[in-house]
């Protein structure tokens, strides 16, 4: 190449999810899929950002679950085009049968799987390792330990997975999604690869023969890339050595890496070496063997589970998750490994500070965490409070969405993964028809996890004649995720994108529901009678009955009657009725007067909780309404 | 600079490491920080951290925070174990009898931190017509008054100018002047 680059270095702080999406499109990736799950959602929309920026071609799109999105791109590598699918670590669970299959695969185009894991978790049901799942496929995997350093990973991974034919994972934690750093920006890259699918039924069909030869040539192609991994990618793989002979060594990836780092720095310590691993599928194992074996003490710091570790033929004298150094559960925050460091090293500078004063103060004005609680205003909190006082012997199945956190309205009983408020419907009502007891069924799921995986769930039930309410909380957004468009919204991401609105109400008809009801979800009177009359029709007629609880979240700030309310003290009596069952953060009990109030450092004045108190006291505030 | 800015989901604070990094960029610094999203943010206790110079990691560990920004008084109080001694705390006061609880005033007074309080939901209800979004760029000015390198004033108010929709400029500048000028009056 003679051609001097004439680009000019730009920089800006980026989230790290947008810097993966930076690196998606400089890439120059045509297709990317994904559907909104915390930590990975903020990557596709900053892709279609990019993309409309930079003028790339690129399709970028949600997909109604990850399976979809995962089978979308892995069909697009088939015809020679870069592609990538996004999700979240319990997403893969969901697109884990593609994921396996593919693995075996001779992709053409360049295959990049962004996985973003939560280990803590602060927003999923597991903390699992994604990384475990490379290893299950026996595909490579990229860990990153910063936002900087994920960027480029993503251009690597699409090389590798193009040289080698293989899925390429990235794998960041959510500290490297979430986490702010100044980015270099560059321009789309150039790529080798032409979109032209050719014909090749041995290639591109799974059948059993295939695997007989596709396994074993898997197999080499993980040894070839271990390799790789060994030799060219010392950017990724280095060692940090000690200033003087080391008393310990640390083998470290991702962000418990960069947390060691600083912590040691912090200390002073400059008898510790440390060796970053950012290639732990296939573990580049001469490189950690050769540093194991200059150390009298090893210690392995990864998230979530020991996957280096379990990589290792001996780990006799390493300290990690194996013998109990490392704890098995929970983030690597900087103080747990302090800690850790702290014991190992018997430098007590690393060792947590008490503050005996705060602690007592924080127990005098009882201090605690804030639980997550629905928003103010939220739809859902209406809906649920309707629910419960509808039928309050009903079992209550939830889903995965901001309305899992109905459970501070005692209104769920059950919540499993994206889907399964539907089956579980059908669960519990054929347990308690088989032991001949009559409770209703009132599940609640949301219009994005419904399109996710409730529909399949919903067929089910119609065709084997399954009697309980689905309630759908409609509130035409993604919203947990931080608002999301899906088919019952039907915008799309790209400028100049037109999407297609897809019906609930005639999505349930065409499973074959006869009973679907739209109400308003603000209407508690009218909710509660929606669920009876839904309940009466389901066990009448044995078969599913549907109630759409339609209203827009409070993230799309949508324009609606104020109605400012107040709590009457002479009516009040304490009961907690309203915290229990309402449980609106605007609407709080006060320990000192034994009554509840109006906190209006959060009240919206949806004005829905006039419908709540059984005692009636909280009214419209009429100084306010003159 | 190691910053901790914590308060309750749907308060805005991720406008607060956006400011800063703004700020950090144009006086070349490098940028790390950590932000919460998803189920954490939804109205429960949220935390930010934020660091400027050369670190490697996004996390400011307890005890090395120099300024503790809080939106919301008893996350603020929660989280004063992030300060080192002799840091910042800027905290927008709801309660100011519990605020002065004298187990609390002595652990500051042991800590030799400056606290820094203003009555956030008070002011926006007498100056902004009780219109609490303005919340974040509120405490955004009563940050410039904090010292021990917290950004200035003019700093602070170009970026937030930046960052902002410009049809809340003229208000979101006279919010800040007013976060100023509730701490600078003392």
């Amino acid at each position: 190449m003679m051609e001097v680059s004439r680009r000019v270095s730009t920089r800006a702080i980026l989230l790290g999810n947008e810097a993966i999406a930076r690196g998606i499109v400089e890439a120059g990736c045509l297709v990317a899929s994904a559907y909104p799950g915390t930590p990975s959602s903020e990557i596709l929309p900053a892709v279609a950002k990019f993309a409309d920026e930079m003028g790339s071609p690129m399709s970028a799109e949600w997909s109604v679950n990850e399976k979809v999105a995962f089978e979308v791109a892995a069909a697009a590598s088939f015809t020679g085009a870069r592609a990538c699918a996004v999700m979240k670590q319990v997403g893969l669970n969901v697109a884990a049968d593609p994921f396996m299959s593919v693995a075996h695969f001779d992709l053409k185009g360049g295959f990049l799987l962004v996985v973003a894991d939560d280990p803590g978790p602060h927003s999923s049901q597991t903390e699992q390792d994604s990384r475990y799942f490379a290893m299950f496929a026996k595909i490579p995997c990229f860990d990153p330990a910063t936002a900087a350093e994920a960027k480029e990973m993503v251009f690597d991974a699409f090389d590798l997975s193009e040289r080698f034919g293989i899925i390429a994972m990235l794998r960041p934690g959510v500290r490297v999604d979430h986490c702010r750093q100044d980015i270099e920006l560059g321009e789309i890259r150039p790529t080798s690869g032409a979109v032209k699918f050719e014909k090749e039924p041995s290639r591109w069909v799974c059948l059993p023969a295939s695997v007989k030869i596709n396994h074993p040539k898997l197999n080499r192609k993980v040894e070839d890339i271990r390799t790789v991994f060994e030799t060219e990618f010392s950017k990724y793989n280095y060692e940090i050595p000690a200033k003087r002979k080391p008393v310990l060594g640390i083998v470290a990836s991702g962000v418990p890496f960069s947390v060691a780092t600083d912590l040691l720095k912090e200390a002073g310590r400059d008898d510790v070496s440390v060796l970053k691993i950012g290639t732990p599928h296939p573990l580049p194992v001469n490189m950690v063997n050769d540093f194991i074996a200059r150390h009298d003490r090893v210690l392995f710091l990864e998230e979530t589970y020991p996957v280096m570790e379990m990589q290792l033929p001996d780990r006799t004298r390493i300290l990690g998750r194996w013998n109990g150094t490392v704890p098995g559960a929970g983030e690597l925050l900087p103080e747990v490994i302090a800690g850790i460091l702290g014991r190992l090293l018997q430098d007590d500078s690393l060792a947590g500070k008490e503050h005996p004063l705060l602690k007592e103060a924080l127990e005098e004005l009882r201090i605690v965490p804030r639980k997550p609680m629905l928003c103010p205003g939220c739809p859902h909190r209406a809906s649920f409070f309707s629910i419960r006082q509808a039928l309050p012997n009903a079992v209550n199945p939830s889903d995965i969405g901001c309305y899992t956190l109905g459970v501070n309205q005692k209104a769920v009983d059950a919540v499993v993964d994206m889907g399964a408020s539907v089956t579980m419907g059908s669960g519990f009502f054929l347990a308690h028809k088989a032991a001949g007891i009559d409770r209703p069924v009132v599940t609640t799921i949301g219009d994005s996890t419904f399109f996710h995986m409730g529909l399949p769930g919903l067929a089910s039930a119609v065709y084997n004649r399954h009697a309980f309410v689905l309630a759908i909380l409609d509130n035409s957004i993604t919203a947990m995720t931080g608002g999301q468009a899906n088919p019952a919204v039907g915008t799309k991401l790209r400028k100049g994108d037109e999407g297609r609105k897809v019906d609930i109400e005639g999505a349930c008809r065409g499973c074959g529901v006869e009973y679907v009801k739209t109400i308003e979800a603000y209407d508690v009177a009218l909710g509660k009678t929606a669920i009876k009359e839904a309940w009466e029709h389901a066990k009448s007629r044995g078969e599913p009955a549907v109630v759409i609880f339609r209203h827009p979240c409070m993230l799309l700030r949508p324009e609606q009657s104020s109605i400012p309310v107040k709590v009457d003290p002479e009516k009040c009596i304490g009961c907690k009725f309203c915290i229990n069952f309402f449980n609106c953060p605007g609407l709080v009990f006060s320990a000192e007067t034994g009554k509840a109030f109006i906190d209006e450092r959060f009240c919206v004045s949806c004005g829905v909780c006039l419908s709540v108190c059984p005692h009636g006291a909280i009214v419209a505030s009429s100084e306010e309404a003159e | 600079m190691q910053y901790v800015i914590v308060g309750i989901g749907g308060q805005g604070i991720l406008f607060a490491s956006k400011v800063l990094g703004a700020i950090a960029l144009k006086n070349g610094l490098s940028v790390m920080g950590s932000e919460v999203h998803g189920m954490a943010q939804r109205g429960g206790s949220v935390i930010s951290h934020f660091k400027t110079g050369e670190y490697a990691s996004p996390l400011v560990r307890a005890g090395e925070a120099d300024l503790l920004l809080a939106f919301d008084q008893n996350e603020g109080v929660r989280n004063l174990h992030f300060l080192r001694q002799g840091g910042a705390f800027v905290v927008n006061v709801h309660d100011r009898a519990s605020f002065e609880n004298p187990k609390l005033t002595a652990f500051l007074n042991e800590r030799r931190i400056s606290a820094f309080s203003l009555e956030g939901y008070r002011l926006l209800k007498e100056h902004m017509g009780g219109n609490f979004l303005f919340l974040n760029v509120l405490l955004m000015g009563a940050m410039c008054c904090a010292g021990v390198g917290a950004p200035s004033f003019d700093e602070t108010a170009s970026a937030v100018k930046t960052l902002s929709p410009a049809k809340f400029e003229d208000a979101n500048m006279k919010v800040l002047a007013l976060g100023y000028e509730a701490i600078a009056d003392r």
